[in-house]
C-alpha cells in the first residue's frame, strides 16, 4: 500500500497529470464524437462529471457491501442509474442538449473512465476520496474536450461558443469525422510534448491501466502473444 | 460445505438483485417528476413552433388527424381572430441519414408555404445539421407544389437548393415538405369553395 | 430488398460505426496492430451486435409497452454483460474451436460502445426487426472493414519515420484521420444508388 495522498493530490491528478483523455486515453469516443461544438463538448464533460462523482460516491460507499464476484456488474447498474437519471434531466431541462448529444448521452455508461476509475479506485478507496477523485477526473475530462472542441468549432465553424469569429471561410472537414481524429491526434502530441518537458512519459494505450479490460488489451495489443494465450485458455 | 455455496452463490445474487431493485426504484421515481416535464417540454415546442411557422394565425384548432400512403400524420387549423380558417400546419417527418426528421410545415389557405421548422433532426453536425439553419429553410417560403432538390445551378421556381455535401438531408426536408403539400390539398380543398 | 441494402451499405460505407459515429474506438486503437487480432475481434464484434440486436429489440418493445421505456439503457447493458458472459461459457464448453478464435476478445465488448450504441440506434432510428438485423450486421462488417484496413495502414506504418513529435498514439490518430477520410468518400454513393 502506498501511503495516502492528500484530497488535493487526488484533485489536482486527474486535471494534469493523470488526465483521463490526454494521458490515460480513456473515453476516446465520446471525445471524438461530442467535440463538433464548444456547446456540446461542455454539454458531454459536466454530464459525464456528474455520473462520474455519483458513481464514485455510491460505489465508494457500498464497497464493502458488493461481492467480490459481481463487482462489475454492481458498478455497471449504479453507473446506468446515473446515467439515466442526467439523462432524464437533461431531456427536462436543457432539451436541445439532448439534441446534440444523442445517442452519446445513454452510452455513457460505457465510457471507460467511469467504470474505470470505479474499478481502480472508488471500490478502494473511501466515500470523500472517490467524490474528490471523480470530480477531478471528471474536470479533467471536460478540460480535454473544450480544448479539442475549440479547435474544431474555430477552424470547423468559424465560431466559438456559436459566435462567429473567423474572417475566412471555416473549413468544414474539421468538423467531420477526420477532423475529428487529426485534432485529437494533434492535441495529443502537444500534451505529449509537455508531459515530456515535465518528465512524464507520454500517453499510450497501454497506459490504460484504470480501464477494467486493460488486461485483456493489452494482451492482444502484444499481438504474438495472443495465438498462444488463445489455445491456452482452451486447455485449462 | 453448505455454508460456502451460500457465500459464493446466493450471497453475490441476492446483492445484485438489490442493487438492481433500489436502482429501478430510483429511476421510477426520477420518471415520476421529469416525465411531465418533458410531455410538456414538447407540447410548448409544437406551439411555439406553430406560431413560427404559420404567423399570421391568432390561435389553432385541437389536433386532427389525416392519413396519406398509409400513415397518420397530425396537423392543426390556423385560425384568425375571428375563427376563419387562414392555414394549416402540418406535423410530417421523413427519414434523412441519421434518422427521421420531423417538422412542420405551415401552409396558408392558398396553397402558399409560409414556413418550415424542424421539431427534431439528428444529422451529421457541420452538414447535414444546416438543414436548421435560415437560409436552407426559407427556401421553402412562399414556395407551392411539388418541388425537388437540385444540387448545382440556380434553383427554379420549383427547387430547392441542396445543402453542400447533405443531399439526403435536402431530400429528406425537400419530401416531409411535399407530404404537408399533399395533405394539404387532401383537408384544404374542401375548404377553399 | 432494395431498403435492405441500402441499410446495409449505409452502415458499412457512409455511416461507419468506427470512422464517422466514432463508436468502438478503444478496440480500433488497441487492438489493430495485427490483422489476425483485428479480424478475430471484428468476427466476434458481428456475432455480439447481431445477438444482442435480436434480443434487445423484443425487450425493447416489453418495456415500452408498459411504460418503463427509462429502464431501456440499464437493461440494454445488463442483458448485453449477460449475453457476453453467457456466450463465452457456451462457446467454451460446446465449440472450443470458435472459442480459442473468439473467446479471448469476449470479455473486451461487454463495455464495447459500439455493441450497445447499436442496439440503442436500432430502437433511436424506428427500424422494424428485420432492418434492425441488417443494420446490426451492417454495422459489424462495416467495423470489420475499418479494423482491417487500419490494421494495413498501421502495418506500414510501422515500417515509417515518424517525427519525434507525433510517435506512438498521435501519429495513430492521423493516420484514423485519413482512413476516415477516404471513407468519406463514400458520401452520396448509396442514395445514388438507390435513388
Amino acid at each position: 500500500m502506498a501511503k495516502q495522498k492528500t484530497l488535493r493530490e487526488e484533485f489536482t491528478k486527474g486535471i494534469i497529470k493523470e488526465n483521463p483523455v490526454l494521458r490515460l486515453v480513456l473515453g476516446t469516443c465520446p471525445t471524438l464524437a461530442t467535440t463538433t461544438s464548444m456547446e456540446s463538448a461542455i454539454g458531454m464533460g459536466i454530464s459525464a462529471a456528474i455520473v462520474l462523482v455519483c458513481s464514485n460516491i455510491v460505489i465508494s460507499a457500498l464497497r464493502k457491501v458488493i461481492p467480490q464476484k459481481v463487482r462489475i456488474p454492481c458498478y455497471i447498474v449504479v453507473i446506468a442509474a446515473f446515467v439515466t437519471i442526467v439523462q432524464m434531466l437533461v431531456k427536462a431541462f436543457v432539451p436541445s442538449l439532448d439534441e446534440q448529444l444523442g445517442v452519446y448521452l445513454p452510452l455513457i455508461v460505457v465510457n471507460c473512465i467511469i467504470l474505470g476509475r470505479a474499478e481502480a479506485f472508488a471500490g478502494k478507496n473511501s466515500v470523500v476520496a472517490s467524490a474528490v477523485d471523480g470530480l477531478g477526473m471528471g474536470i479533467g475530462f471536460t478540460v480535454a474536450l473544450i480544448v479539442i472542441s475549440a479547435v474544431r468549432e474555430l477552424f470547423g465553424a468559424g465560431s466559438l461558443l456559436g459566435h462567429a469569429l473567423l474572417p475566412f471561410p471555416a473549413m468544414t472537414i474539421f468538423v467531420l469525422a477526420p477532423g475529428g481524429f487529426f485534432v485529437f491526434g494533434l492535441v495529443m502530441a502537444c500534451a505529449n510534448k509537455l508531459a515530456e518537458m515535465g518528465g512524464g512519459k507520454k500517453a499510450e494505450l497501454g497506459g490504460c491501466k484504470a480501464c477494467p479490460m486493460a488486461d485483456t488489451c493489452q494482451k492482444l495489443a502484444k499481438g504474438d502473444a495472443c495465438e498462444k494465450e488463445g489455445k491456452e485458455t482452451v486447455e485449462s | 460445505m453448505k455454508n460456502s455455496k451460500v457465500k459464493e452463490i446466493v450471497v453475490p445474487a441476492v446483492s445484485l438483485f438489490l442493487i438492481c431493485a433500489a436502482v429501478t426504484a430510483l429511476l421510477a421515481l426520477t420518471n415520476q417528476v421529469t416525465a411531465p416535464k418533458i410531455s410538456q417540454l414538447a407540447v410548448e415546442t409544437e406551439n411555439r413552433t406553430k406560431n413560427e411557422v404559420l404567423a399570421d394565425a391568432k390561435s389553432f384548432s385541437d389536433a386532427k388527424s389525416a392519413s396519406l400512403d398509409g400513415s397518420e400524420y397530425t396537423y392543426y387549423e390556423g385560425l384568425d381572430g375571428s375563427g376563419k380558417i387562414i392555414g394549416y400546419v402540418f406535423s410530417t417527418s421523413a427519414k434523412g441519414y441519421g434518422g427521421d426528421i420531423d417538422v412542420m410545415v405551415g401552409i396558408d389557405s392558398n396553397g402558399v408555404i409560409k414556413g418550415v421548422s424542424i421539431l427534431s433532426i439528428s444529422e451529421t453536425a457541420g452538414l447535414g445539421m444546416n438543414a436548421k439553419n435560415d437560409s436552407f429553410l426559407n427556401q421553402y417560403n412562399g414556395k407551392s407544389g411539388e418541388l425537388s432538390v437540385i444540387k448545382n445551378g440556380t434553383p427554379a421556381e420549383d427547387e430547392i437548393q441542396a445543402l453542400t455535401g447533405a443531399t439526403i438531408t435536402s431530400k429528406a426536408m425537400t419530401n416531409a415538405v411535399n407530404i404537408a403539400q399533399n395533405l394539404y390539398t387532401q383537408v384544404g380543398g374542401e375548404n377553399d369553395g | 430488398m432494395k431498403i435492405f441494402f441500402s441499410i446495409l451499405l449505409t452502415a458499412i460505407l457512409t455511416n461507419n460505426y468506427i470512422l464517422s459515429k466514432f463508436l468502438g474506438i478503444c478496440p480500433f486503437l488497441g487492438v489493430s496492430k495485427k490483422l489476425n487480432t483485428a479480424v478475430g475481434m471484428s468476427a466476434a464484434v458481428i456475432f455480439v451486435m447481431m445477438l444482442a440486436s435480436a434480443v434487445t429489440y423484443p425487450l425493447n418493445t416489453f418495456l415500452e409497452n408498459h411504460d418503463l421505456g427509462y429502464l431501456q439503457t440499464i437493461v440494454f447493458i445488463l442483458v448485453i454483460a449477460a449475453l457476453v458472459q453467457l456466450v463465452e461459457i457456451v462457446l467454451k464448453k460446446y465449440i472450443p474451436a470458435l472459442y480459442a478464435s473468439l473467446g479471448i476478445y469476449l470479455p473486451l465488448i461487454t463495455t464495447n460502445c459500439a455493441v450497445l450504441g447499436v442496439t440503442i440506434l436500432n430502437i433511436d432510428s424506428g427500424y422494424s426487426f428485420a432492418h434492425a438485423m441488417i443494420n446490426s450486421l451492417g454495422a459489424g462488417l462495416g467495423f470489420m472493414v475499418a479494423m482491417v484496413m487500419f490494421a494495413g495502414v498501421r502495418s506500414r506504418l510501422e515500417s515509417c519515420q515518424v517525427p519525434k513529435f507525433l510517435q506512438g498514439l498521435p501519429i495513430t490518430l492521423i493516420a484514423a484521420s485519413l482512413t476516415s477520410l477516404s471513407f468519406l468518400g463514400f458520401t452520396g454513393l448509396v442514395e445514388n444508388m438507390f435513388a
